[in-house]
């Protein structure tokens, strides 16, 4: 059983002004998978070729469990590639193609081909292994990708958006069979995406922008504790508010025009500031509207006034868009059946429970970093300054 | 989005069948004229006479000229092909000047082709003179008993044509196809002979048939540079043509007849054999 | 193997493919600017324009312009005739494609030297003039090239844009004209040059149909190539009949150089 390794990983297009990937610690658990996400643009391709070998990186190196395999081309690394095309050879049947790795590892032909009907059973397209490429659909010929890297045997297989051109359907039929594939064969995995949901498939994801690595946690966990506002971006569905947040003797708090909000106790660790400019970060479902609320941050709990300016359908409910009173804008959305009229008076408040989280307010506008901002409020204060290498580790 | 049946997109039938007209005419119809000379039914002057003496005339040279004809072909044709997967190889790892010079090669007459191949192998040619090799030593290579000259004269125009072709079908996708093979284990000469070659064969199927046809009709360079006895049908029908029998008329156009209905037949072999390797891989409906 | 060694075997083989491509031209080059290279000498001895002297006294001139009107002259009749067919194959709308497709790939299978013997008689019977007999034959020889590059034209252009335009108001010709023909400029322009070079470079159809009047530079290189002793005149008709080659060569190369130089251009501003 192998793990992967990419050890401060650097690397840099030969005519490229910049570094396309900064420097990447990353590791997957032999045996696990890892979901590698990010905008377009972001270096998860360039990342996934340099671990194959497709790349050589600028520096750094690629380990397979304990073997350093930098210096070694893709046929002697001992990791197979699913990329988004399946690239599969016209000139030879459905077997014959999953029969391709055994093949050129010496394999006499006979039971290169019995192999490449097991792994072709796998991803129950046994039928089908006399057929010719140009026959299939395109999700049968990704089934075929799949099982033609499979069958190499080896223990560590990497996928770049490989049901990315696949239809929503397809794509769910294809997670639940990597799932499947996963229990039968135990590979170590990693995935590129830039689908969030197919990344959640994984025990751990990885948040790539820019070609630097934000954070690796939990599906679960970068929902609840985004470690940087580009992340909280990318992922959507939060409200920003700007303030400070203030060490008090019940634990950090953020302070900003919406009020005072407690901080959960560890929103300090991991060697953050636990005083400073800071961006709180509230889930949008966890934002309700009241009737022309209390005045700002008053006794009944941190919240904001505002009016209705717009209210817009988003599927079956209504999201009303309020424009606070520091003039900035926050989306709402309405309780089921709800509605409201444009230009009434309104206050925005957590729903009970609502769970917040705050990361370091960025030197500069991190509207410059990423174009993937889902939902941002617009930050007020000094004028914005340009970024180019923003969020040093 | 369609038109439906708007003039100018569904031609009437007389229109579709437009440049088949010149084909039928000059082509189907000049072979259904030499095969008719052949059997003496279209003299130059006179009445037709009826009968086989073309062929008798010309029966037992046919034989010897056959055989000649199929070694320089096949020479050429095997000689084009492998340099011409060699060129394209080259021409895939992306080279701007031999890209110009294949086309340059093209562009070129076979005639002018093999005057240079003559200058160089003849027996005062540039060959002989660098090795510092007399008449005595340097090889007969125009004019001798095996036709090398030729098949290097054929095989050097032709295997710019191969190259050429093999690229136009090989190159899109190829870097995509080299990394999913070296991906799936195979080292850089099994990607060649296992993903590479087998990608190219329909285009060398198809090129080697036309260089092989192409060959077995030439006339220009296998009478500049071939020797003249036993002569190959081309050189053999266009001496009997020129003579000033005119009784040599139907014995020429025997000859003519027979290369011709050599160089279908190979075609109608290739095209079956190729139909059925085609069937037996499945071939997409 | 390392990444120099790959690279040492990728300069060999270029070298190997130019070498192949171009060197045997080299004595044709030396013998046209040679007046005297006698007996052994590994080089000329003298260099001189005599050959084209004496290349200019055997009719250069006038076969030349034979040879270059030829060639016009397929590629007029040829290009159109094979754009007709290139449509109907390139865009599906042929009613009996594989009738067609057959006819298109006849010309090819079928030796010129029987099909010209053939229509000799034909010919002199009916009393058509020699030159027009070689022009036919070799349109009808030139066709495939034509049909089949301009097809290939076609099916990347496809009728799309015509219909677009048709849409936007244009009647058939208007869109036929506007729209269709600038965007296969390329590709007839090709199949022009192919069809040019069939009719530049025949032999044996002019020979046999031309009646003796049609002395063509092909004509004229042959008969100075099988005589003995006149070396240079043959290498100056020579380098004259392989012009266009060596003209499409530097074109090529200036062309593919250019071209390579913007991408690399252009690719330095892409920052992954």
């Amino acid at each position: 059983m192998t793990g992967l390794a990419l050890e401060r990983v650097r690397h840099r297009y030969p005519d490229a002004t910049v570094d396309s990937v900064h420097a990447v610690d990353l590791e997957v658990a032999s045996g696990g998978m890892l979901a590698l996400v990010g905008p377009s643009g972001s270096g998860k391709s360039t990342l996934l070729r340099v671990a194959a070998g497709l790349e050589q990186p600028t520096a750094g190196r690629v380990l397979l469990g304990d073997r350093d395999v930098t210096a070694l081309p893709p046929e002697r690394r001992g990791l197979s590639v699913v990329s988004q095309r399946p690239h599969l050879f016209d000139h030879l049947d459905v077997t014959g193609n999953v029969a391709f790795g055994p093949r050129v590892a010496g394999v006499p032909r006979r039971e290169a081909r019995t192999r490449a009907r097991r792994y072709l059973d796998l991803v129950h397209l046994d039928e089908l292994g006399r057929r010719r490429p140009g026959q299939l659909s395109g999700g049968q010929q990704q089934r075929v990708a799949l099982a033609r890297a499979l069958a190499t045997g080896r223990e560590v297989l990497l996928l770049d958006e490989p049901f990315g051109s696949l239809d929503a359907a397809l794509r769910s039929a294809m997670h639940e069979l990597l799932g499947e594939l996963r229990a039968a064969v135990d590979p170590t995995v990693l995935l590129v995406t830039h689908d969030l949901d197919e990344a959640a498939l994984a025990e751990r994801v990885g948040v790539l922008v820019d070609g630097r690595l934000h954070q690796v946690a939990e599906p679960g966990e970068l929902y609840r504790r985004p470690a940087t506002l580009t992340v909280a971006r990318l992922l959507g569905g939060f409200v920003e508010v700007p303030g400070t947040v203030v060490p008090t003797t019940g634990g950090p708090q953020h302070r900003s025009a919406w009020g005072c909000w407690s901080l959960p106790g560890d929103a300090g660790a991991a060697g953050r500031s636990t005083s400073g400019d800071a961006v709180l970060l509230v889930r949008r479902e966890d934002l309700r509207l009241v009737p022309d609320g209390p005045r700002d941050g008053h006794p009944t709990g941190p919240g904001v006034r505002g009016r209705v300016v717009a209210s817009r359908r988003r599927g079956v409910r209504v999201v009303a868009v309020v424009e606070t009173s520091d003039r900035s804008r926050v989306e709402v959305e309405l309780a089921p059946r709800e509605d409201v009229a444009v230009g009434t008076p309104v206050g925005v408040r957590p729903t009970d429970g609502a769970a917040v989280w705050a990361v370091d307010a960025p030197q500069c506008d991190p509207s410059s970093l990423t174009r993937h901002t889902r939902h941002a409020a617009h930050l007020p204060g000094s004028g914005p300054r340009a970024c180019d290498d923003a969020l040093r580790d | 989005m369609t038109l439906g049946t708007q003039e100018g997109r569904q031609p009437r039938a007389v229109a579709d069948l437009l440049p088949v007209v010149p084909i039928a005419v000059v082509a189907g119809g000049g072979m259904a004229a030499v095969v008719a000379t052949s059997w003496g039914l279209m003299p130059l002057y006179g009445e037709p006479t009826p009968g086989a003496d073309g062929w008798r005339q010309v029966a037992t040279d046919l034989g010897p000229a056959v055989r000649e004809t199929l070694v320089l072909s096949v020479g050429a044709t095997v000689l084009a092909l492998v340099v011409g997967l060699g060129i394209a190889l080259v021409l895939l790892a992306g080279s701007p000047l031999v890209r110009a010079a294949s086309l340059a090669v093209l562009a070129v007459p076979h005639l002018v082709g093999a005057t240079s191949v003559l200058l160089w192998l003849g027996d005062g040619g540039w060959g002989a003179r660098l090795t510092g090799a007399g008449p005595a030593t340097w090889p007969e290579l125009v004019a001798g008993p095996w036709p090398v000259a030729t098949v290097l004269a054929l095989a050097w125009k032709e295997s710019a044509f191969v190259a050429l072709v093999v690229l136009a079908a090989v190159a899109p996708g190829h870097r995509e196809r080299m990394e999913t093979a070296a991906t799936l284990g195979a080292r850089p000469l099994q990607r060649w002979t296992r993903v590479l070659v087998p990608s190219a064969a329909p285009a060398l199927a198809a090129t080697g048939l036309v260089v092989l046809v192409y060959s077995i009709g030439s006339y220009e360079v296998v009478w500049l540079l071939g020797r003249t006895t036993p002569e190959p049908l081309s050189v053999l029908s266009f001496r009997l043509f020129g003579s000033i029998e005119l009784l040599d008329r139907p014995a020429a156009a025997a000859a003519a007849v027979t290369g011709s209905a050599l160089a279908l037949g190979l075609t109608l072999v290739a095209v079956a054999a190729g139909a059925r390797v085609g069937r037996s891989l499945g071939a997409p409906s | 193997m390392s990444a120099t060694a790959a690279t040492a075997v990728r300069r060999s083989a270029t070298g190997l493919a130019l070498l192949w491509l171009l060197a045997p031209l080299l004595p044709v080059v030396l013998w046209a600017v040679s007046s005297r290279w006698s007996g052994r000498a590994r080089l000329p001895q003298e260099l001189g324009l005599d050959g084209w002297t004496a290349a200019l006294e055997a009719g250069l001139a006038p076969a030349l312009v034979r040879s270059v009107l030829l060639g016009l002259a397929v590629a007029a009749v040829a290009t159109p005739l094979g754009a007709w067919a290139g449509r109907l194959l390139g865009w599906r709308i042929a009613r009996r494609p594989r009738l067609l497709a057959v006819a298109l790939v006849l010309p090819v299978l079928l030796p010129p030297l029987a099909v010209a013997m053939g229509l000799d008689v034909v010919v002199l019977r009916i009393g058509v003039p020699g030159p027009l007999a070689v022009l036919a034959v070799l349109t009808v020889l030139a066709l495939p090239y034509t049909a089949f590059t301009a097809a290939a034209g076609f099916a990347r252009v496809g009728p799309g844009p015509e219909e677009q335009a048709r849409t936007l108001g244009a009647n058939p010709r208007q869109a036929r004209w506007l729209v269709t023909w600038p965007a296969l400029r390329r590709s007839l322009a090709v199949a022009g040059l192919l069809a040019f070079l069939v009719g530049w470079s025949d032999y044996v159809v002019t020979l046999l149909l031309g009646g003796g009047q049609l002395v063509t530079l092909p004509l004229l290189l042959g008969a100075s190539a099988s005589g003995t002793g006149n070396e240079p005149t043959t290498a100056a008709l020579a380098v004259v009949a392989a012009s266009p080659g060596l003209l499409l060569l530097v074109v090529a190369a200036l062309v593919l150089r250019a071209a390579r130089a913007d991408a690399t251009g252009r690719s330095g501003r892409m920052a992954r």
